[in-house]
């Protein structure tokens, strides 16, 4: 189920999302618990293959939880209302946890380390091991919880504070980003060495990403591209 | 040659992307570095995915959003940039990466619509109906990330060919306008951590840390 887990998103799509990627995971379960009735396993089949939606890497929880609802012989509906009740919070807590705390502060920490002059390779390879540390772990983790709990996973997840492990992460994500912005100013390659000017754009481009959002990144990237390429074509035809 | 094998990279890393595993190996900085070593040129190839990992930094992932391709804009960027390897190309290279990404992610959503065709609406429970739409759709996928990164190196080295060494600054003011670009995105990740007054003591000992660091090690 584990390994089945890595491909919930095979067939991601906007109706049922990750619904019948759940069900290929579960697959195994259900043909255990239903092998000797072909029209309840066909039931249980469509009944996970229909809308689900959970952060990947939290889904293991999910599946866990339902696997033993399924074996301990759960009715449909309970099942049914379970997986339904389960998505958004897995949802939302993943998002924050593995999004938007732990890839960065791994990127971040890999990216400070190029740029300290630690070997290409070295970093690349050591931001694929932690991450994953991480990742696979909080999967494994994940699914035994799910398999422990079943329909007690609630309390279960509320007790592991995963929240509360994304908020101390966000503090060293924090440090880190003054690191970086750090080397990116004053590194032999970085804005001061360039030019005053350049300190100056960087830290208005700074500005206007903090106070501007996730709204500020697009037209951010089209400038970037405009410069780049006027500068190209300037060259080109004068 | 290094078409096809950049290529099939591009399909492999685009599949870690959503639908196979999300290693991360997908990750600019990880696919710049695995590009330049199919082309010959890992630590360029770092040198570009890092700075589009800066770039990239706030793109993930996320449920049904539309995202810029990571993996597209890296192994794009650097298969363009190492026939030259030259520090005069990367912003040019940069630049085509990003742009390429966009378009890696508007077929990521285009491969999700098709994912619902494979999805039948009924009998999804006849035998291997879902391992066969599980393989058809990481097949396409695979090819769909194959050929968009193969035709945006194709189409990006025109492009460089066309103005990059014609690129009238010198190399710092290069390095300038991408690290000025790339800030954004730094902000960004501090603005979704509460904003620069909740977090401002972290921050500014970071900040005081890179820069002494910066200039002594």
């Amino acid at each position: 189920m584990l390994l089945r887990s890595l491909v919930i998103q095979g067939v991601w799509n906007y109706r049922t999302m990750l619904g019948a990627g759940f069900a290929f995971a579960l697959l195994p379960t259900l043909k255990r618990v239903f092998g000797d009735d072909p029209v309840a396993l066909g039931q249980a089949i469509e009944r996970h293959s229909e809308h689900f939606n959970a952060h990947p890497s939290l889904a293991p929880i999910a599946l866990g939880a339902i696997a033993r609802l399924e074996t301990d012989g759960a009715d449909s509906d309970t099942v049914r209302r379970f997986r339904t009740a389960v998505c958004g919070p897995l949802g939302g807590l993943g998002d924050t946890l593995v999004w938007a705390t732990w890839l960065p502060l791994v990127a971040v920490c890999a990216l400070v380390l190029y740029w300290f002059g630690a070997p290409g390779g070295g970093v690349a390879l050591t931001f694929v091991v932690v991450y994953n540390l991480g990742h696979l772990g909080l999967r494994a983790w994940g699914l035994r919880l799910g398999l422990d709990s079943g329909r007690d996973v609630g309390a279960r997840l509320t007790a592991a504070d995963l929240g509360g492990v994304a908020r101390r992460l966000q503090g060293p994500l924090a440090l880190g980003l003054g690191v970086l912005c750090g080397v990116i100013l004053a590194s032999p390659e970085g804005l001061a060495a360039i030019g005053p000017v350049w300190v100056g754009f960087g830290s208005l481009a700074f500005l206007v990403g903090l106070v501007g959002g996730h709204r500020a990144w697009r037209p951010a990237a089209v400038l970037t591209v405009v410069v780049i390429a006027w500068f190209g074509l300037w060259g080109r035809f004068s | 040659m290094d078409l096809l094998r950049l290529g099939l990279l591009g399909g492999v890393l685009g599949l870690d992307s959503t639908a196979v595993g999300q290693f991360m190996v997908s990750r600019p900085l990880v696919a710049g570095w695995l590009a330049g070593w199919v082309a010959g040129v890992p630590e360029f190839g770092v040198t570009i995915g890092a700075v589009l990992e800066v770039f990239l930094l706030v793109s993930f992932p996320t449920g049904g959003a539309r995202f810029p391709e990571g993996s597209t804009a890296a192994v794009v960027a650097v298969g363009v940039a190492a026939p030259y390897e030259s520090p005069d190309v990367v912003a040019g290279a940069v630049a085509i990466g990003l742009v390429w990404g966009q378009f890696g992610g508007w077929t990521v959503t285009l491969q999700r619509n098709v994912n619902g065709w494979l999805v039948p609406r009924a009998n999804v429970a006849e035998q291997g109906v879902l391992a066969r739409a599980h393989a058809v759709a990481v097949l396409i996928d695979f090819a769909r990330g194959m050929i968009v990164t193969a035709a945006g190196i194709w189409l990006g080295r025109f492009a460089l060919g066309f103005v990059g060494r014609a690129w009238r600054t010198d190399g710092s003011i290069s390095s300038g306008v991408l690290f000025v670009g790339a800030v954004v995105s730094l902000g960004i990740m501090l603005h979704d951590l509460g904003g620069f007054r909740r977090r401002r003591i972290l921050f500014v000992a970071g900040l005081a840390l890179g820069i002494v660091g910066a200039r002594f090690l």
